[in-house]
């Protein structure tokens, strides 16, 4: 039987993706740390089943569903789930490092959008992820994955000051 | 032409926060752990504690719920002073010795959630919960007192999928 944890080939994969999926969790994670423990969690989950990170919507799928999982585990954490998925991560933790002043107007705008939007967005700009591969993590079709991407850029646009 | 290009490239100048540097290290360990047991779980502290009231009130609900079945289902047989012969046939149940069932318990003692499982080549992650159980069959003979006791453990594993809203 493979040894996973001696395979090394997990470590490339993970040092590249850990920035967008640790991203991709703070959608539900009130810090960053509880972010870095759901991805922990999916990752070590997924290699164990899948052995390479080519199937990407089933490692985001993974994320996302240890997360909404690790939302219920705590009884706060439960109550607070409705309101959360309108409207999460208010946290004090910047998931972002802001440079200037446009910068973090936009990241304002960003928390300002719909949890669906917002993780279409993530997904497709921070982890490059395809629409086909957005629509498996997901649960959704292709179209509704383009069609919130437009709806995020154009509600974002919309909530940006006037440069 | 896509009029949102230019705020698609100011979104790409936004960088993530990096993780910390010791996340690599503890996926490694987990894997290492996680290898070694495979359903340990790499969120213990907080997944214990739920475990263990989820065990208490499954056991407790199932406990209750089969006894109130247990009851609903003897009653009859017990007005209808039915033998165990034909279901036990054996020497020292005879005919004359009217064994009627008394009870039927069923108590989960242990639940252990094993955490998400791939089944097959399945997409879908399933929780997996393995339940051990003692079921217990009394039969009691009204005019002699005699009774007969009959033990056993179970171990049952399910899966539930999970959905992703």
């Amino acid at each position: 039987m493979q040894n996973v944890a001696t395979d090394e080939n997990w470590k490339t994969s993970f040092s590249q993706l850990a920035p967008g999926l640790v991203l991709f969790a703070r959608q539900w994670a009130r810090s960053a740390a509880d972010a870095e423990d759901i991805v922990q969690e999916a990752f070590v989950r997924f290699w164990k089943k899948q052995h390479d990170v080519s199937n990407r919507g089933l490692l985001y799928a993974t994320v996302r569903s240890i997360a909404l999982d690790f939302l219920r585990r705590d009884s706060r954490r439960a109550k607070r789930e409705s309101a959360a998925m309108s409207d999460v991560d208010q946290g004090v933790e910047p998931a972002f490092e802001i440079e200037d002043d446009s910068q973090r107007a936009l990241v304002a705008a960003l928390d300002l959008l719909p949890v669906e939007q917002r993780e279409v967005l993530t997904l497709k700009i921070w982890n490059e992820l395809t629409f086909a591969e957005i629509a498996s993590a997901l649960g959704i079709s292709q179209n509704t994955a383009a069609s919130r991407y437009r709806y995020a850029l154009a509600a974002l646009k919309k909530n940006l000051p006037a440069s | 032409m896509n009029d949102f290009s230019e705020l698609e490239n100011q979104l790409r100048k936004l960088r993530p926060v990096q993780p910390s540097s010791d996340l690599v290290n503890r996926v490694e360990c987990a894997l290492t752990e996680e290898t070694s047991s495979p359903t340990a779980g790499v969120l213990p502290r907080e997944r214990k504690f739920h475990f263990n009231w989820l065990s208490l009130g499954l056991g407790v609900a199932a406990a209750a719920a089969l006894l109130m079945f247990a009851f609903l289902r003897f009653q009859q047989p017990i007005k209808k002073t039915s033998t165990i012969a034909s279901a036990s046939p054996g020497p020292a149940i005879s005919t004359n010795n009217q064994l009627v069932p008394s009870g039927l318990t069923q108590v989960v003692y242990h639940t252990r959630d094993e955490g998400l499982q791939f089944p097959g080549n399945s997409s879908q992650p399933m929780r997996r919960v393995r339940s051990h159980t003692r079921e217990t069959l009394q039969w009691r003979n009204p005019k002699t007192g005699a009774s007969l006791r009959i033990s056993y453990p179970r171990d049952e594993v399910s899966l539930t999928p999970i959905s992703g809203q």
